[in-house]
């Protein structure tokens, strides 16, 4: 499992949130993805760089980096 | 303003077999040609209040009998757009319905300079109902008891148009699809609508089309406000039920049904999301077409859902 991760280059991260549920613009593929609130708020820490290496090996985030990484959203680095 | 109306039928089929008349629905002008007897008939029941046009068309359409041994045998007709057949050739019967559907095609392929839903939409009051389903769902149905008994304006039963720029809705007022069982239903419930002759065996089954109302043909210019967005599902004789949905999957399922919201890319997702935001979802069930029309009334007396 990778230790650090960052947002695919390229993603912008056009969004729109309505009562906890997320709607996601992924620039690179053209789909739209249905986010929870956890995935969305990972999503923009990343992009803010508030989210230190060691919170993103927790292994409570695995399954989460692990699903946003097969939608092209995040890769390790 | 001269409208279709104003040509006899003969004149008409005269026009149609000749240089063509220039007919425009909303804001969309049709070069359309044919010397098919059927089209002719359709385009003078169904569309005596559309505005006949010149010049410029959007699009150039020609309903002909294509010159096959198989004419002999079995007479078929094909659509050319821009001079080309883009379709397999249909049974002669079919050609008025074509006419239909290559219309669709046209709009729903080449106007991108809005999101198109693959909708019905109605107005009343300024601010419009999206009734996105898939075929059986009783979307025309409901769409035709709307307009034809509920007061509600069509704006279209099948190509919703959202403006890219202002995220309004306009207008493309065409007749009214209806299928197999729904065409008797609409006979029965709205007894002074005019229908075009059922068509059998086509794909979709049995076909008919029904007249817009003047009125929504003389607003076609008329934009509304997107307000609520229905997905319908008839079910025969059940209670009504409408579940308010929650946006984002609104937003997923009106996605679904769009026609180019892949092809508009960023400002595909941020037209629709607006219209999520102006718009209460609702998954929508109904059996009875009164107790329906009920349902859409009542939305029409709550202004933030």
């Amino acid at each position: 499992m990778a230790s650090s991760w960052r947002l695919v280059p390229g993603q912008a991260l056009l969004h729109r949130g309505w009562d906890g549920a997320f709607v996601l613009y992924n620039d690179l593929s053209g789909d739209t993805h249905l986010l929870s609130d956890d995935a969305m708020t990972l999503l923009l820490a990343l992009r803010d760089g508030d989210v230190a290496p060691e919170e993103l090996a927790a292994p409570e985030l695995a399954d989460l980096l692990a699903t946003l990484r097969q939608l092209d959203l995040v890769e390790p680095c | 303003m001269t409208t279709i109306a104003s040509l006899t039928r003969a004149q008409l089929g005269e026009h149609l077999a000749g240089p063509g008349i220039h007919l425009r629905t909303g804001r969309f002008t049709t070069l359309l040609r044919s010397p098919i007897g059927g089209v002719a008939d359709g385009i003078h029941l169904l569309y005596g209040d559309y505005p006949l046009g010149e010049g410029f068309a959007d699009f150039h359409l020609d309903l002909v009998r294509p010159a096959t041994p198989r004419r002999w045998l079995r007479p078929q007709v094909s659509l050319l757009y821009d001079g080309r057949s883009m379709f397999k050739p249909l049974p002669l019967d079919q050609a008025f319905p074509m006419f239909e559907w290559g219309l669709n095609w046209c709009v729903s392929s080449r106007a991108n300079r809005y999101l198109i839903v693959h909708a019905a939409v109605v107005e009343k009051g300024g601010r419009a109902a999206i009734l996105p389903a898939p075929p059986g769902s009783g979307k025309s149905t409901l769409c035709a008891a709307l307009v034809g008994r509920g007061g509600w304006r069509l704006l279209s039963d099948e190509l919703t148009l959202l403006r890219l720029d202002d995220g309004l809705l306009h207008p493309l007022p065409r007749p009214i699809s209806l299928k197999n069982a729904s065409i008797g239903v609409i006979r029965a419930y709205v007894p002074g609508s005019v229908m075009s002759r059922a068509v059998t065996d086509t794909v979709k089954g049995t076909v008919a089309h029904v007249r817009p109302p003047a009125d929504s043909v003389v607003r076609a210019a008329e934009t509304a406000l997107p307000a609520w967005v229905v997905f319908p599902r008839f079910e025969a004789g059940a209670a009504i039920t409408a579940e308010p949905m929650p946006r984002a999957e609104t937003f997923m399922q009106l996605a679904q049904n769009c026609f180019n919201y892949s092809l508009l890319g960023a400002e595909g997702f941020a037209a629709l999301a607006g219209l999520v935001e102006r718009s209460q979802g609702y998954r929508f069930r109904y059996g009875v077409l009164d107790e329906a029309l009920a349902f859409f009334d009542s939305l029409t007396g709550v202004r933030d859902a």
